[in-house]
């Protein structure tokens, strides 16, 4: 048996040979590639080594493409050493086939969306087949094979495999302004629980089109999906309906001279819950299924930091996004987006039980009950001094209700039955001078009057970021560039009402004054650590560069408070020492054990790209980052801390 | 000692390679969807000329800021058969914003469309931006990755080049 590594080393004295073969005999043979190397090493031992190396191929016809990873281990991930990737592609006429690994896109994702984002190591592609045909007005295409999704936790390494059987087929009408597809997609997947594995079988109908004429276009988007559960139970059903659920996302732009508004609506209606949903839900939304998010994605880091986490399965809205031309050649951009659940949530009886209520109109709701999202953003940018001098400026709030704990808003009636004890002399017994008590007692039923209760209780996140970019070009080739972001951040679980508890004893209510029913309080208790209401996160590169070059950046982030659980900062690096005049530290008289009070929240880095010719940069990174939650295409995950280490990164293409 | 086989192995391509970088190769034929709907070749586009071709993104920052120096050399040296192409990796969660934003820039050059970088994997544009400097025959001239502040200058210098206008911009 060949190792993995036998066989790439095969495949590599093979692709030589083909080199020399093709340059001998002058066959039209053509090719590119790209290598990718990236190492990181840090205090706590967060380690990681990946190079990838993409290799494209061309004769004729014929495309090859081979990534060949040997990661060990990937900065999240499993280790790998093997031929990653690869696909055979060969077009004629109006003719295409594809066997390998397939990554396509239909319509705006609602149906099918794959990609290979090694950021949050998400892969929803193929390996199958692809059959297309194209004459230009109509296109038809074809995909069959198996996908093996892995689902990330907390941790580096994934924890659940769904594995989907896919068939999926697409028709679409072209004009020259104008098209409309059909779709469909049925999945058999195999999917992992913490507890065991199911059998699901999934079933999706779309419909997308788009159409644009001089200052308007729009585009649609409509999917049904219906799944079914294998059951092993004797006597029952071989196939329970499981879930069903549908989808639209609706998008019109406008035009006006320098102006072009951006709306969009989306209605996304797979599964329903009054909290988040975890990784072991299933019979939902299927991993192929990336749609618009209708949230702004950020470049800034701050705003990263407090993205919105989507919920595909059940969440609906707008957004708005103004893009203009003002005088003096600056741009704005203004953003807005609302969205909410599908349904409102209430308890009802108990805290435990709660009930949904449709939203009877079709935008989403700003009651708590259905965990609203707010977003907006509004940007200024422009350049000045025969445009050397570039500037942007941002200003950027949202709010969201993350998570409710309790929702009752209703009306309770006492039950202040009693009973009633009369007391009478029998006197049957008076020749014995016995006078014994009787006492009666009767059961009076009796209910207060109906009298309002109000007892809600949610988690709330709210932030106020801007975002500042400044850069100046000389005309010698260098450039001095200063970013600076500031953000305000709360986060709170949020108590209002005339009741703060539910009294299991007797199943109502518990009034917090029960002499008033008037009596209403709010209380805010803040999730931020050390008691403070308010974290305040600021950060700073200044970047110097030079054309063609060299880049040289320097990062300084602070923040005053941590948020949930602990980002431990227990080590400080010799930038974060330098700058704050701790010589100690480098006359062996660092502090060991406790980080000492002046570098606390603090993180400090640097980094230098070298760009080695036109086409080979190498990129070297030295300091301490704060971990925080990235998203990128709709993916979303905690990065870790990085303290005091060292990233190298190398990329080149040929 | 495998991975050192390895290593050697693509020390030895690198090496194969780095006497062309790629430069001098041919482009594919891909094909291509504009923003304005229609389709396209790159051998369609290179009828009339070079072509640069250049990778981005509504949320990519230095994309951003190159872009308004590309559509400048676009309308400069459009006389001449030069064209740029841009074409646009952004994925459903953002693409629907990109026509609002070429729009209220007045930019000029041809957008292309590659929501699940089809395109990009082919001509290795993974990383934004990347440019991709072709001649009329198809052959590349020149590539680059990312931009920094002044980078403008080599831009137009190998555009001048490839168009034979050797008083490159000092």
């Amino acid at each position: 048996m060949l190792s993995n590594n036998q066989y790439f080393i095969k495949f590599l004295k093979l692709f030589y040979s083909l080199l020399i073969f093709s340059n001998l005999f002058g066959i039209d043979f053509d090719y590119n590639a790209a290598v990718t190397s990236s190492y990181g090493d840090n205090y706590d031992f967060y380690s990681y080594s990946e190079n990838r190396l993409d290799l494209n191929l061309f004769l004729n016809d014929l495309h090859t493409w081979v990534q060949y990873e040997y990661s060990n281990p990937p900065e999240i991930g499993f280790p790998i050493n093997d031929i990653r990737k690869f696909r055979i592609e060969y077009e004629k006429h109006n003719y295409s086939i594809k066997i390998g690994d397939i990554y396509e896109f239909w319509g705006r994702g609602l149906v099918l969306n794959q990609i290979d984002d090694q950021a949050t190591n998400f892969d929803n592609g193929t390996r199958g087949i692809f059959l297309g045909y194209s004459n230009g007005r109509l296109s038809f295409n074809h995909i069959n094979g198996k996908s093996d999704i892995w689902i990330s936790g907390p941790d580096r390494l994934p924890i659940f495999q769904n594995s989907h059987s896919i068939v999926a087929n697409m028709v679409q009408f072209n004009l020259k302004s104008a098209y409309l597809g059909l779709t469909h997609l049925h999945s058999n997947e195999l999917h992992e629980f913490s507890s065991g594995d199911t059998h699901i079988n999934h079933n999706l109908y779309g419909v997308h089109g788009f159409w644009a004429i001089q200052n308007i276009d729009m585009s649609f988007e409509y999917v049904d999906k219906r799944s079914m559960e294998k059951s092993l139970s004797l006597g029952a059903n071989p196939h329970e309906p499981l879930k069903n659920g549908y989808g639209f996302y609706g998008n019109i732009n406008l035009y006006l001279g320098d102006w072009g508004l951006s709306t969009e609506y989306k209605r996304y209606s797979f599964d329903k819950s009054e909290t988040f949903f975890t990784s072991d839900d299933y019979g939902n939304r299927i991993s192929f299924q990336l749609m618009p998010t209708l949230v702004r994605e950020q470049n800034f880091s701050l705003l990263n930091r407090v993205a919105h986490q989507y919920n595909y399965n059940d969440e609906r809205g707008f957004q708005f996004e103004l893009n203009g031309a003002l005088p003096f050649g600056y741009t704005i951009v203004s953003q807005y987006s609302h969205l909410s659940r599908n349904n409102e949530w209430n308890v009802i009886n108990t805290p435990t039980d709660w009930s949904d209520q449709k939203i009877d109109n079709i935008l989403p709701s700003s009651k708590e009950s259905s965990l609203p999202y707010y977003e907006s953003y509004n940007e200024i940018s422009g350049y000045h001094l025969n445009d050397k001098l570039f500037f942007r400026l941002g200003y950027a709030n949202n709010k969201e209700i993350s998570e409710l704990f309790r929702y009752f808003d209703g009306y309770q009636i006492d039950n202040i039955s009693f009973w009633k004890y009369d007391t009478t002399i029998d006197s049957s017994f008076a020749e014995y001078d016995y006078y014994p008590e009787i006492i009666d007692s009767t059961f009076i039923e009796s209910f207060s009057d109906s009298y309002k209760v109000e007892s809600k209780s949610w988690q709330e996140s709210k932030s106020m970021t801007i975002p500042f970019e400044l850069t100046y070009s000389f005309d010698n080739g260098y450039s001095i560039g200063m970013s600076y972001e500031y953000q305000e951040r709360k986060k709170m679980n949020v108590s209002k009402g005339n009741s703060d508890s539910f009294n299991y004893s007797d199943s109502t209510w518990a009034l917090i004054n029960p002499d008033n029913y008037d009596e209403y309080f709010e209380d805010n208790q803040s999730q931020i650590r050390d008691g403070r209401k308010t974290q305040f996160n600021r950060l700073v590169s200044l970047t110097l560069s030079k054309a063609n070059k060299w880049s040289f950046s320097l990062s300084h982030d602070h923040t005053n408070a941590f948020i949930g659980g602990v980002q431990k900062d227990t080590y400080y690096n010799p930038i974060e020492a330098l700058i704050y005049g701790d010589i100690k530290y480098f006359t062996g008289g660092r502090e060991k054990g406790e980080l000492p009070s002046f570098i606390q929240k603090r993180w400090l880095s640097m980094e230098l790209s070298y760009n080695i010719g036109s086409s080979q940069r190498v990129s070297i990174m030295y300091g301490s980052i704060q971990g925080g939650l990235f998203c990128s295409n709709g993916v979303c995950r905690q990065i870790a801390p990085f303290n005091d280490g060292i990233k190298i990164t190398y990329s080149a293409i040929f | 000692m495998n991975k050192i086989k390895i290593i050697i192995n693509i020390i030895f391509g690198a090496l194969l390679y780095a006497g062309n970088t790629g430069e001098g190769s041919l482009i594919p034929d891909l094909d291509l969807k504009l923003l304005n709907g229609e389709t396209t070749t790159i051998n369609q586009l290179l009828e009339d000329g070079p072509l640069l071709i250049d990778f981005w993104a509504t949320w990519c920052k230095p994309c951003k800021k190159v872009m308004k120096h590309l559509d400048r050399y676009d309308m400069a040296y459009g006389d001449k058969g030069f064209k740029v192409l841009m074409i646009n990796q952004d994925t459903p969660r953002s693409m629907g914003k990109v026509r609002s934003y070429i729009r209220s820039q007045k930019y000029q050059f041809l957008v292309g469309l590659d929501p699940n970088q089809k395109i990009a994997q082919k001509l290795n544009g993974m990383v934004m931006p990347t440019l991709i400097l072709v001649d009329k025959d198809g052959l590349i001239q020149w590539r680059h990755q990312g931009y920094m502040p002044g980078e403008e200058v080599e831009i137009e210098d190998q555009i001048r080049s490839v168009l034979g206008l050797n008083d490159a911009i000092k």
